[in-house]
Parts: structure tokens; C-alpha cells; sequence
């Protein structure tokens, strides 16, 4: 893991906005569990729940105010929209990874 | 009071949202708290067209990308349906490309919300969906109520009668027609002048509005001529209701002409048992026991008992001139 990064909080672009602290603050809460769901599916190769786990946090990032965690993941729903060969495979593990990372820095502070 | 035209309730307007994903129930949710609007959450599309047909929503939010059936398959099934074609749908979609758009627009939605949600515009374009569901409804509402009386139009009547008369050849059960024309109306015209006429037929309106019961449907059949639709009412009991509706406006005293008085005469064509007649017979049959009122010499009802063949004017009880 690139440990400059974690050190760099990730905060919702929704920060102040009193409407979105509870919901923000839950949705931050629940990153732990989505990122294992996540590693789950890449490492049994259930490639299709990996895809809708990743569109799913792709809407709700988005939804919360995290545009980088969105996008990350649009990159992993993207990749595994058709049959994946060896290179593809590497890309997978590759941005997952950085897709948790991303989830890592998230805060709801 | 009769079924008349009403404005819907001031309840707040219903807004359903279908979204395979909790987030975006919740988002919505915490998003359109200040709205004055009812949120109801279902998370898929079968799901989804059931609520639709059980509560009639005022506006549906439909997400495209769901497992199982998708927002294009339930926006068809929205738009095949007589039922449930005039409610607006707003696409929610994070699928932002053009050919996406102009196929859900194609479908009949009207319009479409790129997520993640950017709150101001949420917030117009929901409202603005719902004004022009509200617009909508009025005016097809508008179109079917007779402007100077305020009772259902003639069109209005063209097409119920045809239901009513329908329903009863079906499930059977009783169903009166009356037919109602104010006596020498144009005289009233004559001596009083048009406005008072408008007058005599706004009060006439107002009578029978308000002596029929609740699933009476009144109607505007044209010039000053009023029709009443009596569902469940067989031809003794609708020839009861029509006299006494004729002596209720016997005894109105006109502000315009208090010494004028105005009658109305009826006629009344009545089943028990859903005669096999159709829509137009049974009208055709109110309209001839008009005509043998007004020939009988006015203010008066006269039945055609349809449960009796042959039995025509004036039987049962004929009314004499007041």
C-alpha cells in the first residue's frame, strides 16, 4: 500500500452540509464491510457480484460526495463488462486496490 | 351531495422511487425532506410496476440499471397501460449516454436525473414534473365539466353513460336515466333576459347537485337540458327521486324573478335486473318519457319501467301540473 496516501484524509464534498453529516457519517461507517465484500468477490473470481458491488459504490460514493472513490470504481464496473484475458486480469487486481485504498482515506470528520 | 366534478384532496403529492440500491433511498430521502411531498421506496422493477397499479402515484422516480427487469422494461409496461400512461416518470441514471437518453425520452419518460443527485436541480425538476402532472389533470378534468353550471358536460355524460350501461348488461343490477328540461326556459330568456336565464340554470344545477346521493352522476346534456345518471336505482324508486327533486324546484323562489316561478319535466327510464339495452336505448327511452312530459303538459315526471315491456307514459303515477 502507497502509505503517503493514506495519510491524506478523503473527505465528502457534502462537509458541512447538515442535511448529509448523519447519512455521511453512516455511509463511511459501512466502507469497512464493502471493502471486503470486495476483496471476497476479486479473490473467489466472482466476478459478476465484484461488478455490481463496484456499480453499487460507484452510485452511492457519488451520492455521498466522493467523486475520486465513484470514479475509481466506475473504472473496476467498466473493466469487468466483458470476458477478462490475463492483462485484464492484473488491471482488475490493480485498481481494486487502489479502489480500497481510496475507501481507506475516507472520513466522515 | 352527487358526484360531481371535485378538486383531488390537498394531500401532499405521492412520489414513488424505484432503485435496486438502499442509497439512493436514503439520498432521495434526506434530500427532499423540505419538499411537500409523500415518499414511497420500492427496490425493484416487478416490485415497482405492482405499487404503481395498487397506489397511483403522482410521479415516479425510476432508476434504469437494475438486476431483473430494468427501467426500460417498466417504463414500457408504464406507458402500455391506459391506466397509468399519464403518470410522469423521471429517469434517475447514472447511464449518462445520449443513445440511453433518447431511448428512455422515446419510451415516454419525462425527463431524466443524472446520478449523483446535484441537489438544486433535483429539486426543480421533481417540482417541475409535478406541476405539469397537476396542470394535466385539471385540464382533462376542465374538459369534462360544463363551465356555467359546474356539473359534468355532455361528453363527460356520453362516454359514462356508456360504462354504467355496460357494467349493469355485465354484473346485472338496477340503473335509472333521467332526463330533465326546464319548462318554457325561453321565455324566462325572453322577459328576464340571458343572465337571469344563466341564473335559472346554475340554481337548476345547484338543486339537483345537491339532492342526489353520492354516486348519482349529473350532467349538462346541452341547452337547458340536464341529465342524472342513478346507478343501483331501479325505475320506482328513480321515478320517486325525480318528482321529488320537481317539487324541490317548483318551490325556489328566483331572486331575479320572484314571481315567476320555474318547473322542470323529467323523464325517467329505469331497470331493476340490467335490461339488455344499450347505452342509446336507454337514452332514447328517458328522452321519449321527456317528451310525453312536456306533451302532458309540463311539470310532471313521466317512467318507462323497462323491467315491463310495454308499460310506457305515465304508468306508474303520472304527476298532474302544479
Amino acid at each position: 500500500m502507497d502509505q503517503s496516501k493514506v495519510a491524506e484524509p478523503l473527505r465528502s464534498k457534502f462537509r458541512g452540509d447538515a442535511e448529509m453529516t448523519e447519512l455521511v457519517q453512516e455511509f463511511v461507517q459501512e466502507l469497512p464491510s464493502r471493502i471486503n465484500s470486495l476483496g471476497g468477490f476479486l479473490r473467489a473470481a466472482q466476478f459478476d457480484e465484484l461488478r455490481r458491488a463496484a456499480h453499487q459504490l460507484k452510485g452511492a460514493a457519488g451520492g455521498y460526495g466522493f467523486p475520486t472513490i465513484s470514479d475509481s470504481a466506475a473504472k473496476v464496473e467498466n473493466l469487468l463488462k466483458s470476458a477478462l484475458d490475463q492483462s485484464q486480469l492484473e488491471a482488475v487486481n490493480r485498481e481494486v486496490q487502489e479502489l480500497v485504498d481510496l475507501c481507506r482515506r475516507a472520513t466522515a470528520e | 351531495m352527487t358526484n360531481a366534478p371535485q378538486n383531488s384532496s390537498n394531500q401532499f403529492p405521492r412520489v414513488l422511487v424505484i432503485d435496486d440500491s438502499p442509497d439512493v433511498h436514503r439520498l432521495l430521502r434526506a434530500r427532499l425532506k423540505q419538499e411537500e411531498i409523500e415518499i414511497a421506496s420500492v427496490m425493484g422493477g416487478a416490485e415497482g410496476l405492482a405499487e404503481i397499479k395498487n397506489s397511483r402515484p403522482d410521479l415516479i422516480l425510476l432508476d434504469l440499471d437494475m438486476p431483473g427487469m430494468d427501467g426500460f422494461e417498466v417504463l414500457r409496461s408504464i406507458k402500455d397501460d391506459a391506466q397509468t400512461v399519464h403518470i410522469p416518470v423521471v429517469v434517475l441514471s447514472g447511464l449518462a449516454s445520449p443513445e440511453d437518453k433518447v431511448n428512455a425520452f422515446d419510451l415516454g419518460a419525462h425527463d431524466y436525473i443524472i446520478k449523483p443527485f446535484e441537489l438544486t436541480e433535483l429539486r426543480v425538476r421533481i417540482r417541475a414534473a409535478l406541476r405539469l402532472n397537476f396542470l394535466l389533470r385539471m385540464l382533462s378534468q376542465r374538459a369534462q365539466i360544463d363551465g356555467l353550471t359546474g356539473l359534468w358536460n355532455r361528453a363527460y355524460f356520453d362516454r359514462r353513460v356508456q360504462d354504467e350501461v355496460a357494467r349493469v348488461q355485465r354484473h346485472g343490477g338496477a340503473l335509472s336515466i333521467a332526463f330533465f328540461d326546464a319548462d318554457h326556459f325561453k321565455s324566462i330568456n325572453d322577459t328576464f333576459g340571458h343572465p337571469a336565464g344563466d341564473a335559472v340554470l346554475q340554481g337548476i344545477a345547484q338543486v339537483i347537485q345537491r339532492e342526489s346521493r353520492q354516486s348519482d352522476i349529473a350532467c349538462r346534456y346541452g341547452g337547458e337540458e340536464f341529465v342524472l345518471i342513478m346507478p343501483e336505482t331501479n325505475a320506482q324508486d328513480g321515478f320517486a327521486f325525480c318528482d321529488r327533486l320537481r317539487t324541490a324546484l317548483e318551490s325556489v323562489v328566483w331572486p331575479r324573478h320572484p314571481e315567476r316561478k320555474v318547473t322542470v319535466s323529467i323523464g325517467v327510464a329505469g331497470s331493476s335486473n340490467g335490461a339488455s339495452l344499450t347505452a342509446s336505448a336507454w337514452v332514447e327511452a328517458a328522452d321519449k318519457c321527456l317528451y310525453a312530459a312536456k306533451k302532458g303538459g309540463r311539470n310532471r315526471v313521466v317512467l318507462n319501467n323497462l323491467d315491463a315491456p310495454g308499460v310506457q307514459q305515465g304508468q306508474p303515477p303520472m304527476l298532474k301540473a302544479g
